[in-house]
């Protein structure tokens, strides 16, 4: 199979203040997985709009089946046979799973009227093609996120693309769904189907891979076999320069002291009596699979959720927590893992994000705020965290993933927190930002923070985390060493299985 | 952390980075409208011979003190992501208070003290309505407008009584009067101003008015930022109240009666103020600013047209047009901004 789906050439496109892409190339053929990677702000998301007809590119041109193509508008590309499944949602919540699919496009009866019932029937026979276990009938949202994500690849597919782009489209899934998914691309892949797979998770590209392109900073920068480039390669290409680690060494050693005390925390069929104890300078991981009650936990002791009994105690004084201001009052900071939804006011700008949680202490005369010393505390973090923007006072909105996230992070810093609780911290967020973050991690374990970090990247808890607290289905399964164990075991743990003599773990 | 010592270590110049620039901080929507204005002002000044005067000049910022001062208010709970409806039956509703006081003694201050806090209390109430009972406050303030409405007209027997004469100093009066050609400022033009003012630094220099725009422009992560949200809201609608309440003294002041009947879709006046002085319904943006332009844009037209000979009716059909285009223009440039 060579033959030519798509061809990218020489393609730029500006928006005011960036040059998001600067005269790239991609090829992608029939019946190949090519996988784009590049750091955040590298033009691959740009690069998909345009493809999929969302934007028009300044200059260069673009290929499809031999033809020069210039799409004025998504519906175009979409007719063309060029389907995208971006990496946030694009479905209706309040309309059911089939619905949703044929939304735009429902099939009609003789009288004109919509055939819920073909419609129905063909979703079922779409999903059931995918090995999906969803009710076509059931409203989209009493559907956990990661099946509605599901929904959406089924809706992609449901148009009969010949190009499919896929942006992230595991960063919401389970082992066992990506699995799912991978078969899916498989299948694709073998019916001529040309997928371009954008993720930042580096790892699961081996799985499903043939070519791999490298973008940095809007231009192209590699194209090679997968098989015939290393890991390391890749992510010297994507960055620019050598990274020696993906993890900071762990130098610092949790102290003694006991910073804070969860005891027997309860909220009726979410949370299962969970005690644990948090030292001072320590980086605690919780894992588990989705709906395990990870953030759940979380959210709990920050009093963003009611709990209906347990208690939190910092320094062996207990706490009274009723909303996340008494929690911040007290020193925890949560740093949730929907940074758009719960993180930022995405209209607000970036120095007013990052003064967000501690107004008092850029306020004069009780309440005035003074500009000066706000642009002073987020210029101090702008060059901390590397925050890539063109100016202190630019709209949040306007940022990459990864500088969001690090806008996030340095709200929190900006508190003064003795306890930070980052839940998925480095959820699509690219390599270079990760180690910054993770540094960060380590920097205030050493200042004696304590440190939460909830993840589903069981690397990532492995490599950062001193204990690891592995939840299941609300309870607690085990507290472990990190030191001491394993990606085996803490998935079995977190699988629901007890013990050592545990069946093997089924990913 | 020792975030002060870090940074009084790293003067301005040396990491580069600018703030923003003045332009994009004073929007270029302000900008837009403030011409948009200038330009409405210019052309009545052109083709009706008395629209330039002092005289009428002075009588344009009179009337339009009360749609100014009821639009700052309404903006404060649009930011937030509310709306208030209420505010033209409070309007009705302070002047009645205040005109019953001082009918039965109080003296003139206290009483106006008085139709301040019925104003202040109905912001309450609907702020109560909508943070405790989750009320959308559309629904809530619809609501209110209705009782308050109701509780007027009762508590009146839907008439209208007169004030002692004392009462319409605050109205009637002027400053800095000259001669007849110069017959001062009215007091509620002063009113107008300082509210404007006061409220304008407010908003945009007070935490209070930062959690305003946080909570507008995403209530949850304001929350899980230790925001009360509650609070913001509740002052928000207070505020809004306090500001219909003093429209509705200062009308009643000017009348020298109670006005049970009067406001009546005043809030929708208000609104559209806003609205053309940029504030989004959608919640996390807008300005006291934009609201005074929006105002007087409102204000020029009406006068204007009128002196122009165009019947109340046509004045509707502009007015409107004008809000339909300019929230209209204000999405095009959207979208253009998002490269489409």
């Amino acid at each position: 199979m060579s033959d030519m789906l798509l061809q990218v050439m020489d393609v730029s496109k500006g928006f005011p203040g960036v040059q998001a892409l600067d005269k790239v190339s991609f090829e992608l053929k029939r019946g190949e997985v090519h996988a784009l990677v590049g750091e955040n702000g590298a033009g691959k998301s740009t690069l998909m709009k345009i493809l999929s007809g969302v934007h028009r590119p300044d200059a260069g041109s673009i290929i499809y089946k031999g033809q020069e193509v210039h799409f004025q508008n998504a519906r175009e590309a979409s007719a063309a046979g060029i389907g995208i499944i971006y990496q946030e949602l694009n479905l209706v919540p309040h309309l059911t799973v089939a619905q949703n699919i044929y939304i735009g496009r429902e099939p009609r009866t003789l009288l004109g009227y919509i055939d819920d019932r073909k419609m129905n029937v063909d979703a079922a026979e779409l999903l059931g093609r995918l090995n999906l276990d969803i009710d076509p009938a059931i409203r989209l949202n009493q559907l956990p996120i990661s099946k509605q994500q599901m929904v959406e690849i089924a809706k992609a597919l449901s148009r009969d693309s010949e190009v499919l782009i896929m942006d992230e489209p595991t960063s919401a899934l389970t082992e066992s769904e990506i699995e799912e998914l991978f078969k899916v691309i498989h299948d694709l892949r073998a019916r001529g189907v040309g997928i371009i797979y954008i993720s930042h998770r580096l790892d699961e590209l081996k799985h499903i891979v043939d070519r791999i392109t490298i973008f940095r900073d809007g231009r192209y920068i590699a194209t090679s076999d997968y098989a015939a480039i290393s890991m390391e390669e890749i992510i010297n290409k994507m960055v620019g320069r050598t990274l020696a680690n993906i993890f900071p060494a762990r130098a610092n050693v949790p102290t003694e002291t006991r910073l804070l005390e969860v005891r027997n925390i309860v909220r009726p069929g979410i949370l299962k009596d969970i005690s644990f104890d948090l030292f001072q300078g320590e980086i605690l991981g919780i894992a588990g699979l989705m709906g395990a009650g990870r953030s759940e936990l979380a959210r709990a002791i920050f009093g963003a959720d009611p709990i209906a009994s347990g208690q939190v105690l910092r320094d062996g004084k207990r706490l009274k927590i009723h909303s996340p201001s008494d929690a911040i009052a007290n020193g925890i900071a949560y740093l949730s893992e929907n940074r758009k939804e719960e993180g930022l006011a995405t209209k607000m700008r970036l120095n007013e994000n990052v003064t967000m949680a501690n107004l008092p202490a850029v306020s004069r005369h009780f309440t005035v705020i003074s500009r000066a010393q706000e642009l002073e505390a987020t210029r101090t973090f702008v060059r901390d965290l590397d925050i890539r923007t063109p100016s202190l006072e630019q709209t949040v909105n306007n940022l990459s993933g990864g500088n969001q996230q690090k806008v996030v992070v340095a709200k929190w810093l900006y508190r003064d927190s003795r306890i930070l609780i980052f839940d998925e911290p480095t959820r699509g967020i690219d390599v270079g930002a990760k180690f910054a973050i993770y540094e960060l991690m380590e920097q205030l374990a050493r200042r004696g923070v304590g440190v939460i970090m909830i993840s589903s990247e069981l690397p990532e808890i492995l490599g950062m985390t001193d204990r690891v607290l592995v939840l299941h289905e609300g309870r607690l399964m085990a507290t472990l060493r990190t030191r001491d164990t394993s990606q085996e075991e803490i998935l079995n743990f977190a699988a629901g299985f007890t013990g050592a003599a545990a069946a093997p773990c089924q990913g | 952390m020792s975030n002060e010592s870090q940074m009084a270590a790293l003067p301005l110049a040396k990491t580069g980075l600018p703030a923003g620039t003045r332009s994009q901080r004073l929007s270029l929507d302000k900008l837009v409208i403030f011409i948009v204005l200038i330009a409405l002002f210019g052309y009545f000044s052109m083709t009706a011979s008395n629209f330039f005067t002092v005289r009428n000049v002075l009588t344009l910022a009179l009337q339009t003190s009360t749609i100014t001062m009821m639009g700052i208010g309404v903006t404060f709970t649009i930011i937030t992501g509310g709306i208030d409806l209420s505010i033209g039956s409070v309007v009705a509703l302070s002047g009645t208070v205040a005109v019953m006081a001082a009918n039965v003694g109080c003296p003139i201050w206290l009483s106006m003290v008085i139709g301040l806090g019925s104003g202040v209390l109905s912001g309450l109430l609907n702020g109560m309505l909508i943070t405790g009972l989750k009320l959308p406050p559309f629904i809530a303030t619809l609501g209110m407008m209705m009782v308050l409405r109701g509780v007027v007209l009762t508590i009146t027997n839907a008439m209208s009584k007169p004030a002692p004469d004392a009462f319409g100093h605050l109205g009637n009066d002027t400053l800095f009067k000259v001669s007849r050609q110069f017959p001062g400022i009215a007091y509620p033009v002063f009113i107008m101003i300082l509210l404007a003012l006061a409220l304008g630094f407010f908003l945009r220099k007070t935490r209070m008015g930062r959690y305003t725009y946080a909570v507008g422009s995403n209530e949850e992560a304001s929350r899980l930022s230790g925001i009360k949200v509650n609070r913001v809201k509740l002052a928000a609608y207070m505020i809004s109240g306090f500001c219909a309440a003093l429209t509705g003294i200062i009308l009643a002041s000017r009348m020298v009666t109670s006005q049970p009947n009067g406001g009546v879709a005043y809030e929708m006046n208000a609104i559209a103020a806003s609205v053309i002085g940029g504030t989004s319904l959608m919640g996390g943006v807008g300005t006291v600013g934009g609201a005074v332009i929006g105002s007087f844009i409102i204000g020029v037209l009406g006068v204007g047209l009128t002196m122009q000979g165009a019947s109340y009716f046509v004045q509707q059909i502009v007015i409107g047009i004008v809000v339909i285009a300019s929230v209209a223009v204000d999405q095009i440039r959207y979208k253009k901004k998002l490269g489409k």
